[in-house]
């Protein structure tokens, strides 16, 4: 079954002391990801950025297998990202934030991930605010569409809500008429059109004053 | 000193405290709460909720204990388990 999965990480919400101690990162990254902190390419990015990098890939991943996987827990340290390829020209300007995919390619941190058997890749942006991440089952993202957006309030409900809205704005573009998000009795989300379950592959997430969407289209919806 | 389940639950609810934004909710848990659908933490504090039980307790938890911590029934299973262990 086709899926999609994504991640936010609000840098203000973040424990910077904590995510720098040895008894935390460690819960996060494997070894091997911890040694690969050291390669050149890393030598500007600070820990921090690393470390919940790499967090929003794996989280990405998790909500991506899970739909096929549904047994699946959350253990970070059990997926793991074999490389990271970083965006040419370092961070660069923040010029979007709603990507499809047939954006720039080397404009994201880019590289693979995986879990047992299962591979998958990602996409991910950082800036001053927040880092996110969307993943794939294979290195293209055409048909693949993602959006970020700022929110005033924060809380669980709200953030939720926005983030709902947010999704629904975009594949309104696609779909008009009566769009809703309900979820999969697995706890995944779905998008509902009178009454009927589109099968269309969402995923939502939100943290702080942020929230995003990702989903994936058949390329006959996206034309 | 062993603690029953009921007095680490009870422990329990002031390591969540922090994460949870839902008081009346936390107040009200029991051993089927999971930690992200009931409680609607972010998943991004279940590392802190580990450390914090890890302090807490003066335990370790390994990567496959971790992940059974979603619910806290399982939860208080590890950290009996592991504190068995330090004994």
């Amino acid at each position: 079954m086709k899926s999609t999965g994504n991640d936010i990480v609000a840098l203000g919400s973040i424990d910077n002391q904590r995510t720098g101690q040895f008894r935390f990162y460690s819960k996060i990254l494997s070894t091997s990801e911890q040694a690969l902190y050291h390669q050149p390419q890393f030598a500007e990015m600070p820990f921090k950025n690393y470390v919940w990098l790499l967090w929003s890939v794996k989280e990405s991943a998790y909500k991506y297998l899970k739909r096929n996987l549904p047994g699946l827990v959350f253990s970070p340290a059990k997926i793991i990202i074999q490389h990271i390829e970083i965006p040419i020209g370092g961070l660069g300007k923040l010029e979007s934030i709603q990507w499809d995919g047939n954006g720039d390619n080397q404009a994201f941190y880019r590289g693979k991930v995986v879990y047992e058997s299962y591979s998958l890749y990602f996409r991910s942006k950082i800036n001053g605010e927040w880092i996110a991440t969307v993943v794939n089952d294979t290195e293209s993202f055409e048909n693949v569409y993602w959006g970020i957006q700022s929110i005033v309030a924060t809380g669980y409900d709200h953030q939720s809500k926005e983030a709902r809205t947010l999704l629904l704005s975009r594949l309104h573009s696609f779909f008009p008429g009566n769009l809703q998000v309900g979820k999969s009795p697995l706890g995944y989300p779905v998008i509902i059109k009178d009454t009927e379950d589109m099968h269309i592959p969402v995923s939502l997430a939100h943290d702080d004053h942020f929230v995003a969407y990702s989903f994936i289209l058949d390329p006959v919806d996206s034309n | 000193m062993t603690m029953d389940r009921k007095a680490i639950l009870t422990e329990l609810k002031k390591v969540l405290a922090p994460y949870t934004e839902n008081k009346e909710m936390l107040d009200g848990i029991n051993e089927d709460t999971d930690l992200i659908k009931d409680l609607k933490i972010n998943s991004a504090n279940l590392v802190d909720i580990i450390i914090d039980a890890e302090s807490q307790y003066n335990i370790e938890i390994d990567f496959n204990s971790a992940e059974k911590m979603f619910k806290v029934g399982s939860g208080i299973d590890v950290i009996i388990e592991k504190m068995n262990l330090s004994a």
